[in-house]
């Protein structure tokens, strides 16, 4: 073989390379490039736009920008959206720690009951909504289940009736949806404390313990400062996720949020104003607005952190 | 010989030395207690739901556990009376589930092994754009993708409408990232040798790299099946007519229109449900370990 047909023969199997890896990605290349950063620019495009599916198309500038400043039903989804944050972050955040430190203990059938604690985060989102739904009733299994108990006259106290409708209320809906995604997300909250808990060093506890710090010191000045990194990773996660609820909140609420627009969230309120009222320009702005708030949230994330911690 | 590459590591023992003093086993009872006591709490919507769905509608609405008289009303109204039934319902969620199941499996064993394995110019920014896909989420991007898809006729009354769901989510990003680590954790010197023997690079792929990949494409068909399975969001968008409806979207649909009939409602949601924990009671290392890849649904 000469020098000049091996070269040949490397260049054309650098060609081959490069043909077969072009062509490897050629499907999910077009599909990012179209449904991801093309859908991204036409929003962008769209939202200078008075844009309906049919009609006229008139030209707006930036004024869809401005209307969303002055629409009332916007603020009070951003209103709702904060308030189930502000609430359901830390919240789910408490419970999956609690579960991740009582689960991490060798206990029988500790792999069970992660198992079981993790199952709502898989099972179908509508289906766990109807559910919750209908134990929410007046006449329901959760008021007859604290009549039953006895735990009625602390309900009346707080001013709470004994057929009181938890999700048909506007004072308590979207705390009901909070408390039912509490639930459901802490399965994930309390997976992501177990792996780091398990980075943690049993010596350092025994040191603890020869020091004669408690249980409850032990978790309070060794565990929760330990998990530093974890809290921030799951808090930006579950802050990001916050900002995106949707299923819950039509799936109880209806399009309409309903009671009285209590379960109106930013993303409930862009679905409205594109598949609804047809308002695609103006759904678009309010989505990009919402993006900017996701992405700088994301932004933060991966500077603290990098790539989610590989386990 | 394989070269295997355990998806999951087994979890390390959590604790050393022998369990004697009081303080400890004070502290392991107060445990079970609470853990038998939360299990037991979370059980009770899915027993509540089983239970609801064998009893009358008057029945519904009294808070007996065993169903009085036991009936199959609510599942005969499910499979029979409900517009669309629930085999219907049903039919139409393993369409949209199994089409994205393939489509990622397809897509993201060929992709992942491009990007672990062949060289070609840009294929770190490509890599880089896929990386950054994560950061558009479904629910800001769903106004321009309902028009693209509305141009590309898909949002429609006909059967093609079932392809707008998939196309949406046919090549997830995370799937096609846990193609390629793990296409990157396999020894190189399996495919020398296929080179060797004058196998291209596509016959190599599919011949010696497949193979070996059993484990991650069952964690990708596992996984992109239960996201599709659960999907809310994209059919409700996309799915135009009731005959189309998936089971999520049905339940919301019904939910909507009749609150009362809630046996037959609670029969759907154990179809909607069921499936997903059967898959789960089997291949349960495998969510676990995709807790990170996957993040926080909202």
């Amino acid at each position: 073989m000469t020098a000049g047909t091996a070269s040949r023969g490397v260049r054309g199997e650098r060609r081959a390379e490069m043909i077969t890896g072009f062509a490897l990605i050629a499907i999910p290349m077009v599909i990012y490039a179209t449904m991801f950063f093309g859908a991204m620019i036409y929003a962008a495009y769209i939202s200078l736009w008075r844009w309906g599916l049919r009609g006229a198309r008139e030209f707006l500038g930036f004024e869809n920008y401005e209307d969303i400043l002055s629409d009332a039903i916007f603020w009070k989804a951003v209103t709702n959206t904060v308030h189930y944050v502000v609430l359901w972050v830390p919240l789910t955040m408490a419970l999956g720690l609690f579960l991740a430190v009582i689960v991490n203990q060798k206990l029988r059938g500790q792999t069970f009951f992660r198992a079981a604690f993790y199952f709502p985060t898989l099972a179908s989102s509508a289906a766990i909504t109807v559910v919750w739904i209908f134990l929410l009733q007046p006449d329901g299994l959760f008021n007859g289940i604290r009549e039953a108990i006895g735990l009625s006259p602390l309900f009346e106290a707080l001013g709470f009736g004994p057929n009181h409708n938890w999700l048909g209320n506007s004072a308590t809906a979207l705390n009901s949806v909070i408390a039912l995604n509490v639930w459901t997300t802490s399965g994930t909250v309390m997976l992501f404390y177990l792996t780091f808990l398990q980075t943690i060093g049993r010596e350092i506890y025994e040191a603890a313990a020869i020091d004669g710090a408690g249980t409850w010191q032990a978790f309070r000045r060794i565990t929760f400062p330990l998990l530093r990194p974890a809290h921030f990773f799951v808090a930006t996660l579950l802050l990001i996720g916050g900002f995106k609820l949707f299923d819950q909140a039509i799936i109880a609420g209806g399009r309409g949020g309903e009671p009285n627009n209590s379960l109106t969230t930013i993303v409930l309120f862009i679905y409205r104003a594109a598949i609804t009222d047809s308002e695609f320009g103006y759904a678009a702005a309010v989505g990009l607005v919402l993006f900017v708030l996701i992405f700088s949230l994301t932004l933060l994330q991966r500077r603290l952190f990098g790539q989610a911690p590989s386990w | 010989m394989t070269a295997e590459v355990p998806l999951v590591q087994p979890a390390a023992p959590t604790e050393v030395g022998p369990a004697g003093d009081r303080g400890r086993t004070i502290r392991r009872a107060i445990a079970y207690v609470f853990l038998v006591g939360y299990a037991i709490l979370m059980l009770i919507p899915f027993a509540w739901q089983v239970i609801t769905s064998f009893k009358t509608d008057q029945d519904a609405l009294r808070l007996t556990i065993i169903p009085d008289p036991f009936t199959l009303q609510g599942w005969e109204t499910g499979f029979l009376t409900l517009n669309p039934s629930i085999p219907q319902l049903f039919l139409n969620s393993t369409i949209v589930a199994v089409g994205v199941t393939i489509s990622n499996l397809v897509l993201a064993s060929m992709a992942g092994y491009a990007f672990a394995r062949l060289r070609f110019p840009g294929r770190e920014i490509f890599f880089l754009a896929i990386l950054g896909t994560l950061m558009i989420p479904d629910q800001l991007r769903f106004v321009p993708v309902y028009l693209i898809e509305r141009q590309l006729g898909l949002i429609t009354r006909e059967p093609q409408n079932y392809l707008g769901v998939v196309l949406v989510l046919a090549i997830e990003a995370q799937q096609l990232f846990l193609m390629r680590q793990y296409f990157l954790s396999i020894p190189r010197d399996l495919e020398e040798a296929a080179k060797i023997d004058g196998a291209g690079f596509f016959t190599t792929f599919l011949r010696v790299m497949l193979p070996l990949a059993t484990p991650a494409l069952a964690a990708v068909a596992i996984l992109a099946f239960q996201g599709a399975w659960n999907g809310f969001f994209w059919p409700l968008l996309i799915l135009q007519d009731q005959s189309h409806w998936t089971l999520p979207l049905g339940l919301f649909q019904f939910t909507q229109e009749f609150l009362t009939f809630w046996p037959a409602l609670m029969s759907v949601t154990v179809a909607a449900i069921l499936p997903i924990l059967v898959i789960y009671i089997f291949f349960q290392r495998y969510f676990v370990a995709s807790v990170a890849a996957t993040g926080v649904k909202g």
